[in-house]
């Protein structure tokens, strides 16, 4: 027995969108508390740090005041933090707490419709916190216009690449807690071994192989290469990293994730 | 015409067998429940109508839903069926109004449309006047006519409700009966699991009781009870450990079933149960017709299994 009629159900594009529009119409609903935060953590960053402590560092960063070093950094570590807790606390909470999953599940889109849409949704996050902190930048004349308005899509990328990275650790993850082992022990090194706060070239000869495995340094790398619009032959190298990053680890999480939302 | 037509499915997880040889079909405008205790299969076996659970393959078992194959269609299946799972799911942040909103985009429901048909399903379950009210503030039977709302934003032609009236109380449970019986009225099949013999019993046109992944029995529920139980029961409560009549001692055509504390005779016949009275030396019992609720305690064991 085969069906005569043909099947019919929403365009690809219309059910990753539903996805998407479910997270952002949550996210949205207390826009000062989750809207304000990420132009303020970098306001204080910069000033604590990058006035504070930079006021005692002379020397150029890669050709710049160490500010503008740390600032065009934070523009992509912004995108990485929000994207890293978006697929791991949020996505945990969502599959096993909250149970949103077994009501999205119930309507006309697949388990990877549901995961490519938290993905996009988490490089949306990346692309507003990116944004804020490229204001602050704006504000603080570290970037300049133009050319530091495309920051907000190195953040979108970043997002994605850490989404899929964190859904992928989410699929292992039995109790809330240890996601502590994967902030503390993997994305809190990344933000000071990535070329965010010191260049990688300051790194031991024999770890600084490490810095280039880590994807954060590629999008530290593109993010400066944006703020100055510094484009060289080498940039190509983080660009294929993250092009090649963000599918196939997309798609290990998509298949872990996937037996776990569907015995 | 047959909505739903299982032949044969299995489903293991692990070394527990889940659903065993099951096989039934769904005719079109009927309500047909799924009961058995917890662990039965109950669940396992509709989600695997929408594509949320796989059987097993190549063992020839074979699902189709509106002639669809779940393991391939499940977004054509979806779009047909609304479906309301066991557990509420609603989005505490959003409002009652904004959370059958964000589910209309998965169905591609334009803006006006939307709004509209959210309007007239808030009526239909009674939820108008909390159209702008908070998740939290809602009762736990307000909370599961709005997922029932939810599952019927697309008209679905069929409607799969996991244990729809668990834990509410008596009048929500009738009033969501009602709604159910006005759906099936409209020409909506329905499909639901319960272990409530009575909503069994008030809205189901035919009941498939299940037991450790298998079919035990499965009938129109009067057929069910004419002709798999005597008619009255009469219970006896065992006072100190001590049977109030041994089982030696009663008239033909009367069955004894022992429970802890409790004995139950069943007869077809009432004046061979108010005999058996006459031997009673209290006054502590009580004689009712059989319901489903005997029907299905024979056919699935008293004894509780690990699940329970």
């Amino acid at each position: 027995m085969r069906s005569s009629s043909p099947a019919v159900y929403p365009s690809l594009s219309q059910r990753l969108f539903s996805v998407w529009y479910r997270h952002m119409r949550v996210y949205t609903k207390n826009l000062v508390s989750n809207g304000l935060p990420p132009f303020l953590e970098p306001l204080l960053f910069l000033m604590g740090v990058g006035l504070g402590l930079g006021k005692y560092i002379d020397q150029k960063w890669d050709g710049l005041p160490y500010i503008d070093f740390l600032g065009t950094g934070l523009l992509v570590t912004a995108a990485m933090f929000t994207a890293a807790y978006e697929c791991t606390f949020g996505t945990f909470i969502r599959l096993e707490f909250e149970k949103v999953y077994d009501g999205m599940l119930a309507a006309p889109i697949t388990v990877n419709n549901l995961i490519v849409g938290e993905i996009l949704w988490a490089g949306t996050k990346g692309l507003f916190f990116t944004f804020a902190v490229m204001c602050v930048l704006i504000a603080f004349g570290i970037i300049q216009l133009p050319a530091g308005l495309l920051t907000p899509f190195v953040g979108f990328l970043t997002g994605m690449m850490f989404a899929t990275l964190s859904l992928w650790i989410t699929s292992f993850v039995k109790t809330i807690n240890h996601f502590n082992f994967y902030l503390t022990g993997v994305i809190s090194p990344m933000f000071f071994f990535s070329g965010v706060v010191f260049p990688t070239d300051d790194l031991p000869q024999n770890i600084r192989f490490v810095a280039e495995i880590l994807p954060l340094t590629h999008a530290v790398r593109l993010s400066r290469a944006v703020c100055s619009s510094d484009y060289t032959p080498a940039l190509l190298g983080s660009v294929a990293y993250i092009a090649v990053f963000t599918p196939v680890m997309g798609m290990l999480a998509i298949r872990r994730l996937r037996n776990r939302l569907v015995q | 015409m047959k909505i739903i037509s299982v032949q044969h499915v299995n489903k293991a997880f692990g070394r527990v067998q889940a659903v065993c040889d099951l096989s039934f079909e769904v005719e079109e405008g009927i309500c047909f429940g799924l009961l058995g205790p917890n662990g039965a299969g109950k669940t396992t076996m509709m989600k695997m109508l929408y594509g949320r659970s796989h059987r097993d393959l190549g063992d020839g078992g074979v699902i189709r839903v509106f002639g669809f194959d779940p393991a391939r269609d499940e977004l054509a299946i979806k779009y047909l069926s609304g479906v309301v799972p066991q557990e509420n799911n609603l989005d505490d942040e959003l409002n009652v109004f904004q959370n059958l909103m964000i589910y209309s985009k998965f169905y591609g429901l334009s803006g006006a449309t939307a709004r509209e048909r959210i309007k007239g399903l808030l009526e239909f379950l009674e939820l108008s006047e909390k159209a702008g009210a908070r998740i939290r503030e809602l009762s736990g039977g307000m909370q599961r006519r709005l997922v029932i709302a939810r599952a019927l934003l697309n008209n679905p032609r069929l409607l799969i409700l996991d244990e729809p009236t668990t834990g509410l109380d008596p009048q929500v449970r009738h009033l969501i009966w009602d709604k159910l019986r006005r759906l099936r009225a409209q020409g909506t099949t329905i499909l639901l699991t319960t272990h409530y013999m009575e909503e069994a019993f008030q809205i189901c046109d035919t009941i498939l009781i299940m037991d450790k992944g298998r079919r035990v029995l499965e009938d129109d529920p009067r057929d069910l009870l004419r002709s798999n139980i005597e008619a009255y029961v009469l219970e006896v409560p065992i006072a100190n450990g001590a049977p109030a009549i041994e089982e030696s001692g009663l008239p033909a055509g009367v069955r004894l079933d022992r429970a802890e504390g409790t004995q139950r005779f069943y007869a077809d016949d009432i004046d061979r149960l108010k005999s058996v009275v006459d031997k009673l030396s209290g006054d502590q019992y009580f004689i009712r017709q059989s319901t489903l609720e005997d029907v299905f305690l024979k056919a699935t064991g008293r004894a509780l299994n690990e699940k329970q």
